[in-house]
């Protein structure tokens, strides 16, 4: 088998790359090692609504309901809102992600990408130092795909990056371990996104409670894995929702396990190979969002790869460009947050109390971690001194504005 | 032999990959979708079995 790309893993960057790449006249065959394109789901569901400008989604399959708003309640209860009325702007949804990978898959098998179910990648095919595709385990069978780039999709348990030579093994503060209940039989009262942060809560994460529809909500749980002992995410899950009396006739519909990547951003490209999603760490070191991320990168990245194979020029150099152009898009955000994730995680609970009394009544102008941020160097000037390697970053992001 | 080694309790993992992601020694891969740790890579460092969201992972023999 002869393709031009191969991509590993059939994420929403996966399936977004390989759209791109194949759009832009790369022949593509994406792999998925497990028997069913977005399941088992692993993630809260919450997406921003800018996605709507992006043209990836059609129709309204995908949507479980429309946020409002966030709450974050600090370790006393303190509540901060952001609303959308007040904001004057987007909010997002909560998805269902089977449903938003299988339309993402869909919109690739519409611009010619192949898939293979059931197929893992198991190395990288090499002649003399360089990467040819990929060796992969379809049905028990040991099969060859030749390709001239190599993608890896394959999310935060990724490896094809480390056979490619690039170090992607996350630190355990660079990572959060996560669990989550999906609930029913409960009473939403509003389409608020609630936030629990907190030591004893979660220690250097916090809890999730998004709303999926009237009766239903997604209740999560992530901690850094640094701060964490065996089976704790699921314990202090269990805690917080035995103690909320909102969930007092609550039982659950779905369980699961996750990992967050939350680090600085890595290296991404070799002569013959990409990065992207997971994989590359694409995710926000605060929210640990990564779905528009993946969807921003992945675009370029299949652009990039179009360009690739037209020149026939698949090197180091030339795959640079997708790293430059996600690193001053997605990257600064991320390096920029990452900051701020290590401010907060040497900040007490009391502090995070008084942050949040300071901000109970704040009219916010941008419902994104920006806007809080924002907020918090209005409201505490000498936090200043603290962010100040943070500010340099976004007055970089300013000046490309 | 050894040390003990780390070992994935096939019934309670469930994939959510955080093991091979924190693994100091590549030691751990999917087989059949769940976690698998290859004794002869495993250095028993136990990150994987801290980090573990649903505490599917022991050190055999312990350590
Ligand atoms: C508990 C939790 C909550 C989250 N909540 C949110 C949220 O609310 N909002 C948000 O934006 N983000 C959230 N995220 C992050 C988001 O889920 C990820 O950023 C996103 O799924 C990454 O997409 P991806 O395509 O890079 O990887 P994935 O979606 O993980 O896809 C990788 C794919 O590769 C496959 N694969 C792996 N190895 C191989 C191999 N060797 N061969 C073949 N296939 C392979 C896997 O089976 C998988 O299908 C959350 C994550 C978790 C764990
Ligand atoms: S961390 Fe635990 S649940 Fe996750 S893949 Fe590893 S053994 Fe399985
Ligand atoms: S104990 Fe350490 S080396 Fe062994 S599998 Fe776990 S993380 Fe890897």
């Amino acid at each position: 088998m002869k393709y031009d790309v191969v991509v590993v893993g059939s994420g929403p960057a996966g399936s977004v790359t390989a759209r791109f790449a194949a759009e832009n006249g790369a022949k593509v065959l994406m792999i998925e090692r497990r028997q069913e394109i977005g399941t088992p789901v692993l993630c809260g569901e919450g997406v921003s609504r800018k996605i709507d400008d992006w043209d990836m989604l059609e129709g309204d399959r995908w949507i479980a309901g429309r946020m409002d708003g966030a709450r974050i309640y600090s370790p006393d209860q303190t509540c901060v809102t952001l609303s959308a009325d007040q904001a004057g702007n987007e909010t997002g949804y909560v998805v269902y992600r089977d449903i938003f990978d299988r339309e993402l898959a869909r919109r690739a098998v519409k611009a010619g990408v192949t898939i293979m179910m059931n197929a893992q990648a198991t190395g990288l095919l090499k002649e003399k130092g360089k990467i040819k595709g990929i060796t992969v385990n379809h049905f028990d069978e040991e099969l060859e795909v030749k390709a001239d780039i190599v993608v890896g999709a394959d999310g935060v348990e990724s490896k094809i990056g480390y056979w490619g030579g690039i170090d992607t093994t996350l630190k355990p503060k660079d990572l959060e371990t996560c669990a989550q209940y999906t609930l029913t039989g409960i009473d939403c009262k509003d389409a608020y996104c609630d936030f629990y942060l907190g030591r004893k809560i979660a220690p250097g994460g916090y809890i999730w409670v998004f709303p999926k529809g009237k009766d239903s909500a997604n209740v999560g749980i992530g901690i850094l894995a640094s701060l964490s002992e065996a089976g704790m995410a699921r314990k202090l899950l269990d805690d917080f929702i035995k103690k909320d009396l909102r969930f007092k006739n609550a039982e659950p519909v779905r369980f699961l396990a996750g990992a967050v990547p939350v680090a600085m951003p890595i290296e991404t490209v070799r002569d013959n190979l990409i990065l992207v999603g997971d994989a590359a760490r694409h995710v926000d070191p605060i929210t640990g969002g990564g779905l528009t991320h993946c969807l921003e990168a992945g675009k370029i990245a299949g652009e990039v790869i179009g360009k690739a194979v037209k020149t026939k020029n698949f090197s180091q150099d030339f795959l640079m460009e997708y790293e430059t152009r996600w690193k001053e898009t997605v990257g600064r955000k991320i390096k920029r947050n990452y900051m701020v994730k290590e401010i907060l995680l040497g900040m007490e609970d009391k502090t995070f109390n008084m942050l949040a009394d300071s901000l109970k009544e704040y009219n916010f102008e941008e419902l994104s971690t920006l806007g809080l941020i924002k907020a918090l160097v209005t409201k505490h000037p000498t936090l200043l001194m603290k962010l100040k390697p943070l500010l340099k970053v976004s007055k970089e992001e300013r000046k490309d504005k | 032999m050894g040390k003990p080694k780390a070992k994935v309790d096939k019934k309670k993992c469930l994939a959510c990959g955080g093991c091979i992601s924190v693994c100091p020694h590549d030691a751990i891969s999917w087989i059949g979708n769940k976690a698998f740790v290859d004794d002869e890579k495993c250095i028993s460092c136990a990150i994987c079995i801290r980090i573990c969201p649903v505490g599917a992972i022991s050190g055999d023999g312990g350590f």
